[in-house]
């Protein structure tokens, strides 16, 4: 997939923004709710699974270099299966959208707009996803790289200015659970940091393999240690007991600065800050979703389909019937389950390439 | 006869004329004379046409009915196949003063003077030029007078010999010879003179122009404090020594383009050939040439033209009426598009960053230009977003108001009937009212009235709780910052913004704002000014310049902006302030000669010396 070119800061920017919006959400009350106060470890050592799968992937596409994973599946597997594979691609990453769309919408009305329809929140939502990968790849990082910056802004105000809430003595025990349950928890929850295929699906606008590991590594590095900070914080703010109940632990952080009389809730503003990389999320998951589609069924221009997809992106995300099924069953499916698809797929495709012998140098099929 | 007559009616005729139907005579009204009619109008004269016969579609042609279809009014290029079409002029002088009459509809066309004469004893010959273009003394003085001493001598021999005569003969400081008549047309409309004498195959044009026009004024829309206060003018050769004067460069180019078919405006693009990208040049040439129009009378119409995104709300090209604004973009190799008429310049291609510069910047020192930058955009995020903000907090998130405020805004709002929409669109839309009522009303009482009417209205507004007295705030908060903004089609681009936040922050609050927001960054990355992106430095990410939002010192903005790809990308040598890479001269103590200025003074010995020999002297 190729769609106009971007630098290093742009691609980092835009994985950075897709890899951290899950923190303004419910991921860490799931995590917290999972590991108790372990959950800064339990993230970081998800981070650290996820970058030995990102080594595994880099291997795949250092195999195959000048081709981006879609050419990979086709080359390794045939255009049939890899098309198959393809395809089933885009339907995750339709529903990822969809659920992704769902949760910000859910939370979006439990704590700002509790009057305003939840389709009132998502429609518009979408139809600006929907813009976005009209524009396109270029377009998207580079509105990615504006954001980046009000985005961290606004994180790092938040951790700073709740500081007089924290206390540190709310993170023992260190180990949560204990270490075993931290560690088996956070294996299993490195599908948190899945979305960093993309980079493999986007390998071509960001100048080949130089870019995709340095952008790789620094971004999974960047978003474990914040997400490991946030989730620190909130422990530190509201102790484990009421962190695993708040729906989006950093809206109560921010919620509870308080300076003075002048300077209190002031958490509206940071709507802000997840507004604006929740609408990059979905539109990269929409765009490459509707990307995957077209390259699956060999169709030229993704422009045609935009109004179909919005349509079926839309049916999707209506789909749960109550903010406890989003949470439960879907959100569940995407942190935590999703790496048997996004992660498995290019490491079985790896295999087969070294059992098969395709592709790369005569070096590198010595893996 | 007729008062006797009608006295001879009878009553009963009288009154029965009064209910009988009468034939009345309507005059003949004016119907536009279709492609057909107009044809066979200029020859049986029948534009007039009786509104009896309206209606009546059907003719009969060759004894065949035929239904008359409508058709397209004549284009100009028809209307003018309908004249005699030549291109070469004539050795004849009669041929060639009749195609000049035809041309310019003499003797219905006053403007354009024929002037017949006879020089050398027998040689007929003449000047045509338009009346109020041309300056008479160089006509009377440095045509004419020329001609008429003429001797019969001065032209003996062959037709080479006196074209060779005639060049000389004529006094004016620029000649063309002219074979083709629509040069000698468009030279006549330029202002020139030309001139014609039998036998020749060509027009001797001589420059005469000479209208009246607008001295160089201080710029109305970009003052400044601290830098020059010239403007341009309407006059397209005075702008572009405006440029000259400041940038006395050889390699500063300017090339002319006629555009207009009716209008035949000339523009210039000005640009330095060792500096500018030539693929941009190439582009803005191949833009301005191929403009096809009949009419362009302001820099504003020929921006619409040339500009990449035309749906764009925020302008893609510069527009400056300071030569050395103007100036300073040429040296960072950009090109300027100067026209005849217009006292502006287009300059292209530009970024957002540029238009959010001010002229002043560069006079300033680095630390006020910075500050006053900041300034400038903290009143683009004020004048587009302050509404919507105001609307969303009040509606969605009162929450955040501190509470003695919201009290205090709730309790002025009470008496209000409107919402906080309908208060806030009245406002903006007042405000747009008086503004733009000040612009038209003439001089000094404009401004004034713009000042009693935003004052007088809005404490009516609040006297009558239409409005509430925050928002009177927050509406001229807004309108400050919006005349903060440096580009007054930025300003306007902002203006129309601002209503697009207003409804985005007013349905959604600041979930809306942000996705308003994010939409307008998106339009924004994606636009692209003579190819090179809108929000380079940042989207896409270039060389770090030194002169985007913060202005560093002058001596260390060393190298041209990145993203235009100039010839030669440095601007001066890593140290431009030599000075002080040397050793200053030795202070120059106590045989100082006071009456020496500070720049003779510099070799501290010689000054030394030449204070010794002074003392030894006295």
């Amino acid at each position: 997939m190729r769609e106009g070119h971007f630098g290093f800061l742009e691609a980092l920017s835009l994985m950075v923004i897709v890899l951290i919006n899950k923190i303004f959400f419910t991921s860490p009350m799931l995590l917290i709710e999972k590991l108790g106060t372990s959950a800064w470890l339990g993230t970081l050592i998800s981070c650290l699974a996820s970058l030995s799968f990102f080594g595994l992937l880099y291997l795949l596409m250092k195999r195959f270099n000048g081709q981006d994973l879609f050419q990979i599946f086709e080359t390794v597997t045939g255009k049939l299966v890899g098309r198959g594979l393809i395809f089933l691609i885009s339907l995750y990453f339709l529903y990822y959208t969809a659920i992704n769309a769902q949760e910000f919408a859910a939370i979006l009305k439990a704590y700002s707009l509790p009057y305003t329809p939840i389709y009132l929140i998502v429609l518009p939502l979408l139809v600006i996803a929907a813009a976005m990968a009209y524009v396109g790849l270029e377009g998207i990082a580079r509105v990615a790289y504006v954001f980046v910056f009000p985005i961290f802004g606004g994180l790092i105000l938040i951790l700073v200015l709740a500081f007089p809430v924290y206390d540190w003595d709310y993170l023992r025990p260190l180990f949560g659970y204990g270490l075993d349950t931290t560690i088996v928890v956070g294996l299993l929850r490195s599908s948190a940091y899945s979305e960093i295929i993309l980079l493999a699906i986007i390998i071509n606008s960001i100048h080949g393999l130089k870019y995709f590991r340095r952008v790789g590594i620094s971004a999974l590095l960047i978003c474990g240690l914040v997400f490991s900070l946030c989730c620190a914080c909130i422990l530190a703010a509201f102790q484990y007991p009421s962190s695993s109940e708040h729906l989006s632990g950093m809206f109560h952080l921010s919620r509870v600065i308080y300076y003075s009389r002048f300077f209190q809730r002031i958490e509206a503003i940071f709507l802000f800050t997840w507004v604006f990389a929740s609408v990059i999320t979905i539109a990269i998951g929409f765009y490459i979703s509707l990307k995957a589609y077209c390259r699956a069924f060999l169709i030229k221009n993704h422009r045609s389909l935009l109004l179909s997809f919005l349509l079926l992106t839309s049916a999707v995300c209506f789909l749960p019937r109550n903010f406890p099924e989003i949470l439960q069953i879907h959100v569940r499916i995407i942190r935590e389950f999703s790496f048997l698809l996004i992660y498995l797929i290019p490491v079985l495709v790896l295999f087969v390439a070294v059992i098969l012998k395709r592709g790369g140098t005569s070096d590198d099929k010595s893996l | 006869m007729v008062s006797e007559k009608k006295k001879q009616q009878s009553p009963i005729l009288k009154i029965l004329s009064l209910i009988t139907y009468k034939k009345t005579n309507r005059p003949r009204t004016f119907v536009l004379p279709e492609q057909n009619e107009g044809q066979e109008g200029r020859e049986k004269s029948h534009n007039y046409q009786a509104s009896e016969s309206r209606g009546n579609e059907e003719t009969q042609t060759g004894g065949k009915k035929r239904t008359k279809m409508l058709r397209k009014p004549l284009s100009p290029s028809q209307v003018k196949s309908g004249r005699t079409d030549v291109n070469e002029v004539k050795k004849d002088i009669d041929s060639n003063l009749e195609v000049i009459k035809q041309q310019f509809n003499v003797p219905q066309n006053k403007d354009l003077v024929l002037r017949e004469f006879i020089i050398a004893q027998d040689k007929r010959g003449f000047i045509a030029y338009l009346d109020g273009m041309v300056d008479k003394t160089i006509i009377n003085e440095h045509i004419l007078r020329p001609l008429f001493d003429l001797s019969a001598s001065d032209l003996a021999g062959d037709n080479n010999s006196n074209t060779l005569a005639l060049e000389n003969i004529v006094e004016t400081n620029d000649v063309k010879k002219l074979k083709n008549f629509k040069k000698v047309f468009a030279e006549i409309l330029k202002g020139n003179t030309v001139l014609y004498v039998d036998g020749l195959d060509y027009f001797l044009a001589c420059e005469s122009i000479g209208f009246e026009m607008r001295s160089i004024e201080t710029p109305k829309t970009e003052g400044v404090v601290k830098g020059s206060q010239e403007g341009f003018s309407e006059n397209l050769r005075t702008n572009i020594s405006l440029i000259r004067r400041i940038i006395r460069n050889k390699d500063l180019i300017s090339e002319f383009f006629e555009i207009g078919e009716k209008s035949s405006t000339t523009c210039a693009v000005v640009y330095l050939q060792d500096l500018i990208n030539p693929s941009i040049l190439k582009e803005v040439r191949r833009r301005i040439s191929s403009i096809k129009t009949d009419f362009l009378v302001s820099s504003g119409m020929l921006e619409q033209f040339i500009e990449d995104s035309p749906y764009s709300i925020i302008p893609t090209t510069l527009s400056t009426e300071r030569p050395d604004r103007t100036a300073s973009h040429l040296v960072e190799g950009k090109a300027a598009i100067l026209m005849d008429g217009a006292p502006f310049a287009i300059v292209v291609p530009v970024t957002l960053n540029e238009i959010m510069h001010s002229p002043e910047d560069a006079a300033l020192k680095w630390q006020y230009a910075t500050s006053l930058r900041f300034i400038r955009f903290f009143a683009f995020a004020f004048a587009a977003l302050l509404p919507g903000l105001y609307l969303a907090l009040t509606t969605f998130h009162r929450e955040m108001i501190p509470t003695d405020l919201l009290i205090a805004i709730a309790e002025a709002k009470e008496n209000v009937p409107f919402p906080t929409l309908v208060e806030v669109i009245l406002m903006e839309l007042g405000f747009e009212l008086i503004r733009e009522a000040g612009i038209r009303i003439p001089g000094i009482i404009g401004n004034t009235l713009g000042i009693i009417g935003a004052l007088i209205l809005g404490e009516a507004a609040v006297s009558a709780n239409i409005v509430s007295p925050v928002l009177i705030v927050i509406v001229a908060a807004t309108g400050l910052s919006n005349f903060a903004i440096p580009n007054y089609s930025l300003a306007f681009g902002v203006r129309l913004l601002r209503f697009y936040f207003i409804i985005a922050g007013c349905f959604l609050g600041f979930y809306g704002l942000a996705l308003a927001l994010v939409v307008f960054v998106l339009m924004l990355v994606n636009l692209k000014s003579f190819g090179i992106p809108y929000l380079s430095i940042v989207a896409p990410r270039n060389k770090k310049s030194k002169d985007a939002v913060v202005r560093w010192p002058i001596w260390m903005q060393e190298e041209r902006p990145d993203y235009l790809n100039t010839l030669d990308s440095r601007r001066q040598p890593e140290i431009s302030r030599q000075w002080t890479q040397e050793d200053a001269p030795e202070p120059s103590g106590a045989g100082r000669n006071k009456d020496q200025g500070p720049a003779q003074q510099a070799p501290a010995g010689r000054n030394q010396n030449t204070g010794k020999e002074k003392e030894s002297s006295d």
